[in-house]
């Protein structure tokens, strides 16, 4: 499939591109290449500039935005110079793209069929093919039953049965170059596996370049020939993945790689890297290194003008020194929560169901049964992992012990005394009890000012504002933010920021057991890594529990000393972390461990070994 | 979806509107009889003595308690007899019959009007967007649903009918063309005795009570759609046929307007119900025998039996009217379908 200069020419490459909305560099002198049949990984956090890059190759920049120097070649084909229509004409054919959101990318009133014979149209087919060529194309996809899904809308499937759908759309038409935007971002564990052990096989078949977009390392590593990674619109470090991952160069690949919470090995306390990635207006005041803030090595010389791409050892990087650090900060008295010592338990859940009903004109249907007898105890500052995919009944496990939901049997004990529902009960439950929600700009109030928000639960009480205003001061030192926040407004800070408010607001009355619900799964890496040693330093400082519901098995790991694995509303495994994860006993558990890509890119991952069998 | 269940369906919807039209003819027929009027005044001769009154009372069942008279109706109206007017002495059936099918007529063009241009001008202004155009558009439609309908139709008289003289104001047609009934409904009736005369002459007729009543819901339609559009273009699944090289004609006639339709649907079926009420007033002004004109000599003579008859109709054709809005709603949006 690939011919000798195909080979050896890029299929893909940009040099010096840049992309500017006014005067702000949004995209500053990039760099790369693809060649054919390769997986190039794109890897960054949350506004670094990855999907930018998608961008620019779909000629679809936002408003405002345009390329203003650089080149961006597709074959002999000038991406940045060529007729938008022409350019058009790529997509879809040429150039196909795998999105981030598979359950929003398909159009909810067409069916999957009506979506292939648009495009099958699209691509020059006659109507009499087209079914025949559909049906190919989703078991190729391992669609089980084409037939059947070919008639179905896309609310009628799985995040991953979409996903699947739009791999096979994309590449339905064999093109050169698929660009897949973080295909498996909003899927569970075990889909991410299937789904890139498949993008991978179809990627082979037809001897595709990928651009993969990603913001987990480990999957980039077990897939990706060449790494680029991404910090606030540079690329800061680029060449063949092995290079990159073994022997990081620039201090902010080193402080990323420091900070993933690991799966296995020995526990290690993790890097949290200071500081957040500078926002786009921020640009405009780093002439020189954007990550100079954030380093502990910069001197004046990488403040001053930009830094150039430079060989280092075996591949490029950013960075003007050979041993750059990061400026890293580790948890207070570096101790993950003790093993399992119980100081008298605190909470008790005792055979506890929960369903919830379909309410009829006249009859009440049971509907899900979102917990099946669970039962539970929690000691008294003891952290406890609550692992498990969606639709497992995790969450409805920490509202219904919140008291947001109420159990449809059995019994919910604070302090060895059954929780009622009456106004007294409820007192009694909200001093011993705190939720953190998941989404932070959700929970907070965008109106109040941090002061308000941190202390909302001593609003009731007869308080004089300096003395309020003190507790809020103490809350936000505890939580590792600057006093100058008091008067700020949700609007004003960074996704770690608001987790930090809602963390210090839950922290206020000084709760015994604090209810973590995938605290850390809207932030980034680096990021989340600052939140789970606070959560360290917390324990310390409060000798609060907590229980932690998490999709992530490392971050959960990382914190607790034991931990409950749930499915489909049952505990199926619980015992302490390590033990667990070193020799898990139930069929789901082992399912769930091997579905995660391992932390040394150099271990074989169970999805891909499976698709390589099959294939 | 199984047929079977379809039907299920239907039936419990047609049985649901059957027993809000029950609870509805209770209500009216209550507040009726409790308003301090008296029906038969005008009937009753001046001189008659109280005996003699007293009998054209007990004729028309107007001495029996209320509950009585309401199931003496009810039995009469479920064999299709809604009794007879007071003043008009026909059966009120027969009155509602031969006025029906103009205020039909109306209410039906002007909301096909509304839609139409509606939906054109939300697209194009869609189009248009972040242009002088766009601006432009949403000034001239939020000025147009801020002028009731009425106040159109009194304009346009004024302007159209009475300054310029370009159209007709006064009927549904010359009155020097005669056209046999058929299906009660001019544009219709015209066409089948082949005269197109007629046909072009009731047209002109109906352009400016159309119009009048369809200008609101133009502008309303309009920016319903706009906004909607506006939306769904936010939407992922637009990005990513634009993605696959689809063309924005393509995106938009496809993909877009079909997801950005269930919301000015349910505007037209708000509208649709409104659009009756309208006719009223539209009817008044241009002097056309319909449904509102029937109803407004009704109620200035006191006829008990027509004003209920009439307020039944309207409410039945409210509730039809919804009924197929909610049916589109099946046909739009696949999720309905599936449950």
């Amino acid at each position: 499939m690939t011919d000798e200069a195909g080979d050896r020419i890029p299929l893909l490459r940009a040099a010096g591109l840049t992309v500017r909305m006014g005067d702000i560099e949004v995209l500053r002198d990039i760099d790369f290449s693809l060649r054919r049949g390769d997986i190039l990984g794109i890897i960054g956090e949350s506004g670094a500039g990855k999907s930018m890059i998608g961008r620019v190759i779909a000629d679809q920049l936002p408003d405002g935005f345009s390329v203003t120097s650089g080149m961006l070649r597709f074959g002999a084909l000038d991406l940045i110079g060529m007729p938008p229509k022409d350019h058009r004409r790529l997509l879809g054919r040429e150039i196909a793209f795998i999105p981030q959101e598979p359950m929003m990318a398909l159009n909810p009133s067409m069916t999957i069929g009506s979506h292939f014979e648009e495009h099958l149209a699209h691509l020059g087919h006659t109507p009499s093919t087209m079914r025949r060529k559909t049906i190919e194309a989703l078991s190729d996809v391992r669609i089980a039953a084409p037939e059947h899904v070919y008639d179905q809308y896309p609310f009628q499937l799985s995040g991953g049965m979409c996903q699947r759908v739009l791999i096979a759309l994309a590449f339905i038409s064999n093109p050169d170059l698929v660009i897949a935007d973080e295909p498996t971002a909003s899927l569970d564990v075990t889909s991410q596996g299937h789904i890139i052990g498949l993008l991978r096989r179809m990627q082979q078949k037809h001897g595709t370049a990928v651009l993969f977009i990603t913001h987990q390392l480990a999957l980039a590593g077990q897939i990706c020939t060449e790494v680029a990674v991404l910090y606030a619109g540079e690329v800061v470090e680029r060449g063949a993945t092995k290079a990159v991952f073994t022997a990081p160069q620039h201090p902010y690949t080193i402080a990323l790689k420091a900070a993933a919470p690991l799966l296995d090995g020995e526990w290690t306390p993790l890097a949290s890297l200071r500081g957040h990635m500078p926002g786009l207006k921020e640009y405009r005041t780093l002439d020189g290194c954007r990550f100079a803030p954030r380093c502990a090595t910069a001197s004046d010389a990488c403040r001053q003008a930009t830094v150039p791409l430079r060989q280092k050892s075996d591949h490029l990087a950013r960075c003007l020194y050979d041993d750059a650090e990061a400026r890293v900060e580790f948890p207070e008295g570096a101790a993950r929560a003790s093993l399992g010592q119980s100081k008298g338990e605190l909470l008790r859940l005792d055979s506890v169901s929960k369903t919830f009903f379909r309410s009829g004109w006249f009859s009440r249907k049971p509907g899900v049964n979102a917990l099946r007898n669970v039962s539970l105890e929690i000691a008294a500052g003891e952290f406890v992992g609550i692992v498990g995919e969606s639709g497992s009944g995790k969450s409805t496990l920490g509202r219904l012990a919140m008291g947001l939901e109420d159990a449809t049997n059995g019994t919910i004990l604070l302090d060895g005394k059954p929780l009622g529902r009456s106004e007294d009960e409820w007192e009694r439950r909200i001093a011993a009890i705190q939720l953190v929600f998941q989404d932070p700009r959700a929970a907070l109030n965008p109106r109040r000012r941090v002061v308000d928000l941190a202390t909302q639960a001593i609003q009731p009480r007869m308080m004089r504002a300096d003395a309020r205003r003190a507790r809020a001061e103490t809350l936000l030192r505890s939580t590792g933010l600057p006093t100058d926040m008091l008067d700020k407004v949700s609007a004003e800070m960074s996704g770690g920021q608001r987790q930090r408010v809602s963390i210090a607001r839950a922290l206020c009355n000084a709760p015994r057991l604090l209810i973590a619900d995938e605290v850390t799964s809207g932030l980034d890496v680096s990021v989340q890594a600052q939140i789970l040693n606070l959560l360290l330093n917390i324990r310390k400082e409060y000798g609060i529990a907590l229980m932690m519901i998490s999709h992530d098995l490392a971050v959960v790991r990382y914190l607790c000393s034991r931990v409950v694995v749930m499915w489909k509303g049952e505990i199926v495994e619980t015992g302490l972390t390590e033990e667990v994860f070193r020799n898990p006993q139930h069929r789901y558990t082992r399912e769930l461990i091997s579905a995660i890509p391992p932390d040394d890119m150099n271990q074989p991952w169970l999805p891909l070994l499976e698709f390589a069998k099959a294939s | 979806m199984d047929a079977g269940k379809f039907l299920a369906g239907a039936g419990l919807r047609i049985a649901t509107i059957a027993g809000q039209l029950l609870v509805v003819s209770i209500v009216i027929f209550v507040v009726l009889r409790l308003i301090p009027t008296d029906p038969l005044a005008m009937m009753i001769p001046a001189n008659a003595t109280r005996d003699e009154a007293e009998s054209i009372r007990a004729a028309f069942g107007f001495n029996r308690p209320i509950y009585e008279q309401y199931l003496m109706w009810l039995g009469h109206a479920l064999q299709g007899d809604l009794g007879n007017g007071i003043q008009a002495r026909e059966p009120v059936t027969r009155l509602i019959k031969t006025a029906l099918p103009l205020t039909l007529e109306l209410a039906f063009l002007g909301l096909l009007t509304g839609v139409v241009l509606g939906a054109l001008l939300g697209i194009l202004t869609f189009r248009a967007r972040g242009t002088r155009l766009e601006r432009v558009g949403e000034a001239v439609a939020s000025l147009a649903q801020s002028i009731p309908e009425f106040l159109w139709g009194i304009a346009f008289v004024l302007i159209f009918g009475l300054a310029l003289s370009l159209l007709p104001f006064i009927g549904p047609m010359n009155s020097a063309y005669i056209v046999p009934r058929q299906t009660g409904f001019l544009i219709i009736d015209t066409l089948l005795a082949g005269r197109l005369d007629a046909f072009a002459d009731h047209l002109k007729h109906m352009i400016m009570p159309v119009a009048a009543l369809a200008m609101m819901k133009i502008a309303m339609v309009m920016r319903v759609l706009r906004s909607s559009l506006v939306e769904v273009y936010l939407d992922e699944y637009v990005n990513a046929a634009r993605l696959r090289g689809v063309s924005e004609t393509a995106i938009l006639f496809r993909h877009a307007l079909r997801n950005a339709a269930i919301p000015t649907v349910t505007l037209i079926g708000v509208q649709a119900a409104q659009t009756f009420g309208g006719t009223l007033l539209i009817e008044a002004i241009y002097s056309l025998p319909g449904l509102g004109n029937l109803m407004i000599v009704a109620i200035r003579t006191n006829d008990l039996p027509l004003i209920q008859g009439i307020c039944l109709t309207y409410c039945a054709i409210v509730l039809l009217v919804n009924s197929l809005v909610d049916l589109s709603y099946f046909w739009l949006n696949p999720r309905l379908r599936r449950q």
